[in-house]
């Protein structure tokens, strides 16, 4: 017992190293959000903040009004539809990439890994100027040469729409696509072997061999995937709302209306307010999706 | 031998993590200048301060996001500078933070009287000067040569416009500007007597000034591209596909090393008000810290001292083109020579500093918001209007 004891002690002293830089990265800043949002530290009282109790969320309720509200529908939107899109692309790509005697597999992997070795913000602007830009993006290049008239693509909500969940696609991928083709490989070939000579079709195969199989395997980075499409903000942002290249776009997920509605005020206490909000927010679809899969 | 390993990297960490808040400790003769400007404006600074105070040691260390650092640590006198050089637009933000000393006990009476009015106003927040202006910048109406000539040099934005309609088409533009960016159109408010927000902080004190310099302005954007990005605006005057553009000086070596012929007129007049467009102006100058203030006020004193005698202005002026503060610098022969600074002294004039209240923040969404809604979507002007100025009230109240 007393061994059992004291191989805990060493077990926390070697990891307390760890669990101190956890602590400083993780913890302490989520911690001192709670408490600055609990403060009135704005301009005017930058140094010499004093606790003002809940008056921040109160007064934060009132920035999650109509336009939160469709930011929110948006913002969910917004997560289906990349999710969707993904999984379908990234489970077709990797099942393309495991077709038996594949030439060049190597070299296709590669290139699907390359959006993920670039920086996301030059891949955005990329994007923003290569290919959107009306006056010198390949898209409208293209139309010109085609003799049609040039496309704003940024500048309604839907088509904003639509050209950041191809970036945010190309982006994301890599991620999706490794993960995928790792769970794909761990499967044993046996059990296609087996439905192969009982007359299953590639259909069949996919349906109760191959999803069964990588769900428990992929469901992790589908977890994370989610939440970072949740709390998208640079491929929004950067496409269409960035200061002084605004689009005309009206599309925004929660983290870019509350950036434009709260955090430019300078008002700590106001913004951290609004910030803890939306991790509550996120937390709690955290804590139902997982209560789903334990349940499972 | 893996335990003495494990504790031997734990103490390195620990140590490593501690070394973080450990500074070095400075001399009275030693002053910081943080900074986020191009080199040969610092080289410039560097050497005219070698000569008029060298009993000074004097470092500048360029900070990328200046503003942010300071708003982190500017009273911390072991992490923040003494001084930063910076436009005097976030004077109003770090006055009411608390970090910044009032200048004018540092200086000898009378050390000012040659400086530009514009840009005394600009660094002087609730009547205290914060900031000793260097130098100015402001929005120049540029033209290439090549396509327009001398005698088509609009006067007028009658003129101007008329100009458009004429040589916009196939891809090429007859003038283009980032048109629904708060800074590039606020030319185009004040032209029409209105501004973006008031000494007070009231948002669009003339609204029916803003609301027809919307309406007025959007016949110019029907015949401009549909981005008003910098980069779109920049690339398609340097390639030659715009006839002329109003920017700032920093395009200026861009459009050289392009081999465009350049040209430099005054701002055309709105025919309707008989007022030119009037941009922005931004002061850069030197601000100093509170403790710096305190603590090396001798340093400060001599440092400042220095930088208000018009050789730096020049010197300043002959490295990279900037425009000096102080008047006394246009005399001399190579300045009054070169025409990019005396395009900017000459629209200083006219120009309007940016307002440096810490509401004005708030207030670049707000207008780009207002901008975007009115010339790319199309919306309906005194709606859009009503709607910012709503959102300008709520983002107000909201900063405190």
């Amino acid at each position: 017992m007393r061994n059992r004891k004291t191989d805990a002690r060493k077990a926390y002293l070697w990891s307390s190293p760890s669990l101190l830089l956890i602590g400083l990265m993780v913890v302490f800043p989520i911690v001192y959000t709670a408490y600055i949002s609990l403060t009135n530290m704005n301009v005017y009282h930058w140094f010499d903040f004093t606790i003002v109790g809940l008056d921040n969320y109160i007064r934060a309720l009132f920035v999650f009004d109509s336009g939160f509200l469709s930011a929110l529908l948006a913002t969910v939107l917004w997560t289906v539809v990349n999710m969707a899109l993904q999984l379908v692309i990234a489970f077709t790509l990797v099942s393309l990439l495991n077709v038996p005697k594949l030439r060049l597999r190597r070299l296709y992997k590669t290139l699907l890994m390359f959006p993920w070795a670039m920086p996301g913000y030059v891949s955005i602007l990329l994007w923003k100027t290569g290919m959107f830009n009306t006056q010198f993006g390949l898209l409208n290049q293209w139309l010109t040469k085609l003799g049609l008239e040039t496309v704003r693509w940024l500048s309604s909500s839907v088509s904003a729409f639509l050209c950041c969940t191809v970036v945010n696609l190309w982006l994301a991928l890599p991620f999706m696509i490794m993960i995928m083709d790792g769970a794909m490989q761990s499967i044993d070939r046996s059990y296609f072997e087996s439905a192969i000579l009982d007359g299953a079709s590639w259909l069949e195969r996919t349906r109760y061999i191959t999803i069964p199989a990588i769900s428990p395997i992929i469901a992790p980075a589908v977890i994370i995937t989610v939440f970072t499409t949740f709390k998208q903000f640079d491929v929004v942002y950067l496409l269409t709302q960035q200061a002084g290249a605004k689009t005309g776009s009206g599309f925004h997920t929660i983290l870019t209306y509350a950036y434009e509605n709260a955090f430019i005020t300078n008002n700590y206490g106001y913004s951290s307010a609004i910030s803890i909000i939306i991790f509550l927010l996120l937390l709690v679809f955290s804590a139902r999706y997982q209560m789903r899969e334990e349940n499972r | 031998m893996k335990r003495l390993v494990s504790v031997l990297l734990m103490i390195g960490l620990l140590m490593g993590l501690t070394a973080c808040g450990v500074s070095q400790k400075e001399t009275a003769n030693q002053l910081t200048i943080w900074h986020d400007k191009e080199d040969a404006v610092i080289a410039a600074l560097e050497q005219a301060l070698k000569q008029a105070v060298p009993e000074l040691e004097i470092v500048f260390e360029k900070k990328t996001s200046l503003t942010d650092s300071l708003k982190l640590v500017g009273n911390d006198p072991s992490a923040a500078p003494d001084l930063f050089i910076f436009a005097h637009d976030k004077i109003g933000v770090f006055a009411e933070m608390g970090i910044l000393a009032p200048i004018q006990p540092f200086l000898e009476d009378g050390a000012l009287d040659q400086f530009l009015p514009m840009t005394i106003q600009a660094a002087s927040y609730k009547g205290t000067l914060y900031q000793l202006p260097l130098y100015f910048e402001t929005l120049l109406f540029m033209y290439n040569r090549r396509y327009m000539t001398e005698a088509d040099v609009p006067e007028t934005t009658e003129a101007l416009l008329a100009y458009m309609e004429e040589n916009t088409g196939r891809g090429r533009y007859g003038f283009v500007e980032q048109h629904s960016t708060a800074y590039y159109s606020a030319a185009w408010i004040h032209g029409f007597g209105g501004s973006i927000i008031d000494e007070n902080g009231t948002p669009f004190p003339d609204e029916q000034a803003v609301m027809d310099a919307l309406n007025y302005h959007a016949r110019f954007v029907a015949l401009m591209p549909g981005e008003t990005e910098y980069s779109t605006v920049n690339t398609l005057f340097l390639e030659g596909k715009a006839d002329s553009t109003i920017g700032g000086p920093w395009m200026v070596p861009s459009a050289r090393a392009a081999n465009i012929d350049l040209g430099i007129a005054p701002m055309p007049t709105i025919e309707a008000t008989g007022k030119a467009l009037a941009p922005f102006s931004g002061v850069q100058g030197i601000h100093v810290l509170k403790f710096a203030a305190e603590k090396k006020a001798d340093a400060v004193k001599k440092l400042l001292s220095a930088l208000t005698a018009p050789e730096i202005g020049i010197d300043l002026a002959l490295a990279s083109g900037c425009a000096p503060a102080n008047e006394e610098c246009y005399t001399d022969e190579r300045v009054a020579g070169d025409e990019l600074v005396q395009a900017m002294r000459t629209t200083a004039q006219i120009a309007v500093p940016m307002p440096n209240i810490p509401e004005m923040d708030v207030m670049w969404t707000v207008v780009s918001n207002l901008l975007t809604n009115v010339n790319l979507s199309h919306k309906d002007v005194a709606e859009s209007f009503v709607a910012a100025k709503v959102q300008a009230e709520q983002l107000i109240g909201a900063m405190k």
